[in-house]
């Protein structure tokens, strides 16, 4: 009878065991690298190497032919993270299956662009073209085009383009230079754009069309407005980031009133990067590509054509702001449960890590509160900061991994269940309208760090490329 | 066949005990104790199971050996049989406390108060198996069967 007992003792351990979820080699695998931050290619390629050596236990996750099916990869990933502590996210699309992207740069060549790359100055124009196509794979097509009155093939090689000291002076000669005509070059990119690629138009973005003599700056301006416009609500499914950099300028400067003088100091100059919609997500988040959308040297920038997009957050559970008392449910949605308020001050705060890289916003309109809506029965207030080293322990390091804000809401916990909306208006930054300007004709005020006509030309694209209302949407529950 | 019974009750208690220890939603071990942060790390760092499976190693092991080994009618009365419950529940949040600081720091996290309150829990949870496992399995023993309530 001993033995009876104790067969049946080991049985029911061996049953509860077994009733603890079966985590395969492959699952704890997964998690281990989650939970540990080991996000590397060297990890993935250990866990490829489980599933090709136990094809029977993971053939879902091989092709026909037998090597791993790097999407099905990512879902079992995906999965297993979704059920950790916060969810967490592995953005494995870099390590195999997916095509690089590949880069057509239309280098505008009119006769105010070629100051840019004086031989005395400081050559941002250039090495900002030039880190763009580093920040490309080394295994990428680029392509090259000269643009003023209509698209030229650049007749050298990448290579030969990365070196070239002097790229006006080696492309004198193409085209018409002395005006751009924004339509015709909006157009033929947007048209021959294929999918897969990245369409980046350099350029100082001054409207400056053939014959404008006698005609009035109002006339100009509504002109270029209707013509941004009209161009992009063509193009569904596109997105657009203009990036501003600031560069040295030497030469002759042409204003719209056909009257050129000498400048010698600082202009703005502009990335137009237009991608389809998931070819600019994919440039947002995949890291093979990190460089292109936040370049150090970007001092502003803006992506059109955004829908309200889903924001990665997790609730910090330790942090030095929080106070009163709460309890994350899990599963859909941020739901605190167990509220309760600071025992002094009968206030609950609560802080949210974001990550709000992929709305590719600058951190003066992310961290500004004046940008967002919050909805709440008990008043809720928001402040939002940027995430820094510093702020990372061994305790919260698997909150703040790849965020980029916290967000922190403080109210007094009276109703017994609240619902705080937090949405981020989608409106044209501010920056457009301060790199703006009217005037162009001579070198006084903020002629250093403005362009004519700025706000009428990105007005007329944000008119027609208007993704929605808010930039995201986020809903938490609280319940006493 | 009454004392069959007994035992089967007591191995469907204990294995629920280590189901509601791995599942997500309802934890048996968040009930009376919760710090988020700490929380979330034990259940990603899948320490739940390991826990409960030690606190019922050594709750079992420890009323197998009183009713088993030791098994003598010197040692049949109730406070000898309460001397062994005070062993187990004394080792299991022992032994666990090992377990929980050896992963915390093997994965640089620090988190010693939390362990200590925690671990109170294991006193009552390995208590509880304890006496569990004794009406489980004391019927066979040869010497104390009566221990600690005569039936």
């Amino acid at each position: 009878m001993r033995q009876i007992s104790a067969l049946l003792m080991a049985c029911a351990l061996m049953v509860g065991l077994l009733s603890c979820g079966g985590h395969g080699k492959l699952d704890k695998a997964v998690r281990a690298a989650l939970v540990s931050g080991d996000t590397t290619k060297v990890m993935y390629d250990s866990l490829c190497t489980i599933v090709t050596e136990n094809p029977g236990k993971y053939g879902n996750l091989l092709t026909s032919e037998g090597k791993v099916d790097h999407k099905k990869m990512a879902e079992f990933i995906k999965d297993i993270g979704s059920h950790l502590r916060p969810p967490m996210l592995w953005d494995t699309r870099a390590y195999g299956g997916v095509e690089d992207l590949s880069l057509t740069v239309y280098f505008e060549r009119s006769g105010s662009m070629v100051p840019y790359d004086s031989r005395g100055d400081g050559g941002q124009l250039k090495k900002a073209v030039n880190d763009l196509i580093n920040h490309f794979p080394a295994g990428s097509k680029v392509e090259i085009n000269i643009v003023n009155d209509g698209i030229y093939p650049y007749q050298h090689t990448v290579d030969e383009f990365l070196k070239d000291r002097d790229i006006y002076q080696s492309t004198a000669g193409i085209g018409d230079a002395s005006y751009t005509d924004f339509q015709l070059i909006f157009n033929k990119i947007l048209e021959a754009q294929r999918p897969g690629n990245v369409s980046v138009l350099v350029s100082d973005l001054i409207y400056s069309p053939q014959d404008t003599h006698g005609v009035s700056l109002d006339k100009i301006f509504n002109e270029e407005n209707s013509l941004a416009t009209r161009v992009f609500a063509k193009y569904k499914g596109k997105s657009v980031v203009v990036q501003q950099f600031l560069g040295d300028y030497s030469g002759k400067y042409y204003p719209y009133n056909g009257v050129p003088f000498d400048y010698h100091g600082k202009r703005p100059f502009y990335l137009v990067i237009i991608a389809d919609n998931d070819v600019m997500d994919q440039l947002a988040q995949d890291k093979r590509y990190s460089g292109v959308l936040d370049a150090p040297a970007v001092r502003y920038s803006y992506r059109f054509n955004q829908g309200e997009s889903e924001i990665p957050c997790r609730v910090l559970p330790e942090w030095k702001d929080n106070a009163g008392r709460f309890r994350v449910k899990h599963g859909d949605g941020i739901v605190l449960a167990k509220c309760d308020g600071d025992r002094q001050t009968g206030k609950l705060c609560f802080s949210i890590a974001a990550n709000l890289g992929g709305l590719l916003k600058d951190d003066a309109l992310l961290t500004n509160p004046a940008n967002y809506d919050v909805k709440s029965i008990d008043g809720y207030t928001l402040t939002v900061q940027p995430i820094e080293q510093s702020m990372f322990t061994a305790n919260n390091k698997e909150y703040l991994e790849g965020m980029t804000h916290v967000l922190t809401l403080v109210g007094d916990l009276k109703s017994p269940r609240d619902e705080i909306h937090i949405t981020l208006r989608n409106e044209l930054p501010d920056w457009v309208r301060q790199s703006s300007s009217s005037n162009d004709t001579n070198t006084g005020g903020s002629f250093a760090s403005t362009t004519l006509g700025l706000e009428q030309l990105l007005g007329g694209m944000f008119d027609a490329m208007r993704g929605g209302n808010n930039f995201f949407d986020l809903t938490i529950q609280l319940q006493k | 066949m009454k004392h069959l019974v007994y035992l089967i009750i007591g191995i469907a208690i204990t294995v629920l005990f280590f189901i509601l220890s791995c599942t997500d939603g309802f934890n048996i071990w968040e009930q009376m104790f919760f710090n988020q942060g700490y929380n979330d790390k034990m259940f990603n760092l899948n320490m739940y199971p390991v826990i409960a499976a030690i606190t019922i190693l050594v709750a079992w092991g420890g009323a197998a050996i009183y009713y088993y080994a030791i098994n003598s009618v010197k040692f049949d009365r109730w406070y000898h049989w309460l001397a062994v419950m005070g062993v187990v529940a004394v080792l299991a949040p022992v032994v666990c406390y090992i377990y929980n600081d050896t992963v915390f720091a093997n994965n640089g996290l620090m988190y010693i108060g939390e362990s200590i309150q925690f671990e109170m829990q294991t006193v009552l949870f390995a208590a509880l198996l304890y006496i569990v496992a004794s009406y489980s399995m004391r019927w066979w023993s040869s010497n104390c069967r009566h221990t600690p309530l005569p039936q």
